[in-house]
């Protein structure tokens, strides 16, 4: 905040409250993709007939090829949960690396580490994922790869802000004064104390990831060999679900997708409150 | 890399002779080698020559002029709609954060926030134009009348400007809540002036810096958003355009398109700089 002093305000009310909504759709969607073998009615692959309405053998019907669209739905938190989860991963991993060195040795280092981030900044990243995902095999740890590798930005600007200020604090000037490596210190000293930024931003990183995957899955360039609710909708658009007012077969993954950015944004930013209630920012 | 262009262009089934192939690659100049093919895309790319497109047989600087006025109609009314109402709506909801109606709003954008923009257009679609039959379908025009043209337009604009507002709007708010606590709030509240005053006067300029910097480096992220909400629609824009040479494995045309977006990106963050400096002084200063 370039030096501007605030009030510290009494902060009142919701401080630290935990959003229930939040976890709990989190862990429902976390628990149906890992129980979802257990937890489907069907096979997401087993076929019945085709384009049955909602009734109570098929919840949500089936689609053009038979299959029951309420396991399919199950199956496909699975794919949202691996590349969210795995692209969110490495996007923290390579932006929280990024982001400390550059803050901790500042000078020269940190001008070329930012200047590599700020090109990335500017690159068209929803274009260039596109055309990747055309480019390579279509694979759901390709896509979280390629997700990983571009979406790390800004949580290398954020790391990097914080990690310059933990860098001056006198506990760090001691560790050096005691001849610990420049890692070690970075490691065991700076970032201990960037922890409680880094994670609302992964969560934040999460749902970008899980928005681009179902994206780039409802262009059709999506993983075959999972089922996702990307690619449902996909389906759904291209055979004639949307003609036909057959809104049990795209509007529920729609939903799917909306919910389940929504539990993990809803923690990010709660998380980030809370951060910034116990720094007196707000 | 699967499929290659001159497989696209035979066609999958038609067992084709050698000779043909060569002469095909020959005629795409793809038979030379890649150094020197890269040579020849610099060379007409300074004559502004993108190319010529293997699908669309026509100049790839001719395709893209072509679609471009559409998508620029799209991208900079909703950019236009989606700024002025985030802005405001998000400083006003900032301001007075625990007012119900607020609260409400917050809520409602958060949940356009998460929903993705391809979305958001099937669900426009399937209920305005499918179920209520207001709007049409698909298209950017049937008759080519003006009113016809705002009829195809409404919807399209409407996804892709409450899309972003909802964006701006949490940034708004963000950014207003931050400045509120600032001490040039209290001087102004001490030396007699309304809030709403306050407000616009004194907070919206400070806070509305990082939205600029956002929209700037957004321009791209907005140009597939319209993607998305072209291909939904049905409008043969520059999303289209990506999308269809996507599946043709028409090279030059994505590279163009992409190198296109580039410019567009720098262009804007060069606009904001400038912005930037109409609107804070501290930053006319520094230079």
């Amino acid at each position: 905040m370039r030096g501007t002093r605030s009030i510290p305000q009494s902060s009142k009310g919701n401080k630290g409250r935990i959003p229930f909504l939040g976890v709990g759709l989190f862990l429902l969607f976390f628990v149906l993709g890992l129980g979802a073998d257990v937890i489907a009615p069907y096979d997401p692959w087993e076929r019945f007939d085709p384009y049955l309405e909602p009734s109570a053998a098929h919840w949500l019907g089936t689609d053009d090829l038979g299959h029951d669209i309420l396991s399919e739905l199950i199956h496909g938190s699975r794919v949202s949960v691996l590349v969210g989860l795995g692209a969110a991963v490495l996007a923290t991993v390579i932006g929280l690396c990024i982001g400390l060195f550059a803050g901790y040795y500042k000078g020269t280092p940190d001008e070329i580490l930012m200047g590599i981030t700020d090109v990335f900044l500017m690159i068209p990243r929803i274009p260039l994922v596109i055309l990747l995902a055309a480019f390579l095999k279509p694979s759901s740890w390709i896509i979280a790869l390629v997700i990983g590798l571009l979406w790390w930005t800004s949580t290398a600007r954020v790391v990097r802000s914080k990690s310059l200020q933990v860098s001056e604090m006198n506990f760090v000037l001691s560790s050096k004064c005691l001849g610990f490596s420049n890692v070690h210190i970075i490691f065991t000293d700076v970032f201990p104390n960037i922890i409680q930024i880094v994670i609302p931003k992964f969560m934040l990183t999460v749902a970008a990831a899980m928005i681009t995957e179902a994206s780039l899955s409802f262009l059709g360039l999506g993983d075959p060999s999972m089922k996702s609710w990307g690619m449902m909708i996909n389906f759904a658009f291209t055979k004639g679900g949307l003609v036909n007012a057959l809104w049990w077969w795209f509007i529920p993954p729609g939903l799917c997708i909306t919910l389940f950015v929504y539990a993990v944004v809803l923690l990010g930013y709660s998380l980030e409150e809370k951060e910034q209630t116990a720094l007196g920012v707000r | 890399m699967p499929g290659d262009p001159v497989t696209n262009l035979m066609g999958e089934d038609y067992i084709a002779s050698q000779e043909s192939i060569d002469a095909l690659k020959a005629e795409l100049g793809l038979d030379k080698p890649l150094l020197v093919q890269y040579a020849i895309y610099w060379r007409d790319l300074i004559r502004l020559d993108l190319g010529h497109s293997y699908h669309f047989h026509e100049g790839v600087t001719q395709i893209i002029a072509s679609r471009l006025v559409w998508t620029i109609a799209l991208v900079g009314f909703s950019i236009l709609f989606g700024t002025l109402f985030g802005a405001i709506l998000g400083a006003l909801s900032g301001w007075r954060r625990n007012d119900v109606q607020n609260k409400v709003l917050t809520t409602f954008f958060l949940w356009v926030y998460c929903t993705p923009p391809f979305f958001l257009s099937l669900l426009a679609l399937y209920v305005f134009a499918f179920e209520a039959g207001i709007f049409p379908m698909r298209g950017f025009y049937e008759t080519g009348a003006f009113a016809d043209i705002v009829k195809h337009y409404f919807l399209p604009v409407l996804v892709l400007s409450l899309f972003l507002t909802s964006r701006n709007y949490m940034i708004m708010r963000g950014s207003v809540i931050q400045e509120k606590g600032k001490l040039y709030i209290l001087y102004a509240r001490a030396k007699g002036l309304l809030s709403r005053s306050i407000l616009f006067r004194h907070a919206f300029k400070n806070a509305s810096l990082p939205l600029i910097t956002l929209i700037a480096l957004d321009i791209g992220f907005i140009i597939s958003g319209a993607l998305f909400v072209e291909i939904v629609f049905s409008m043969n824009g520059m999303g289209t355009l990506i999308f269809d040479a996507l599946l043709a494995r028409d090279y030059p045309v994505l590279q163009g398109i992409f190198l296109f977006i580039t410019v567009m990106v720098v262009l804007a963050n060069f606009v904001a700089d400038t912005v930037y400096g109409i609107i804070d002084p501290r930053v006319r200063q520094e230079r």
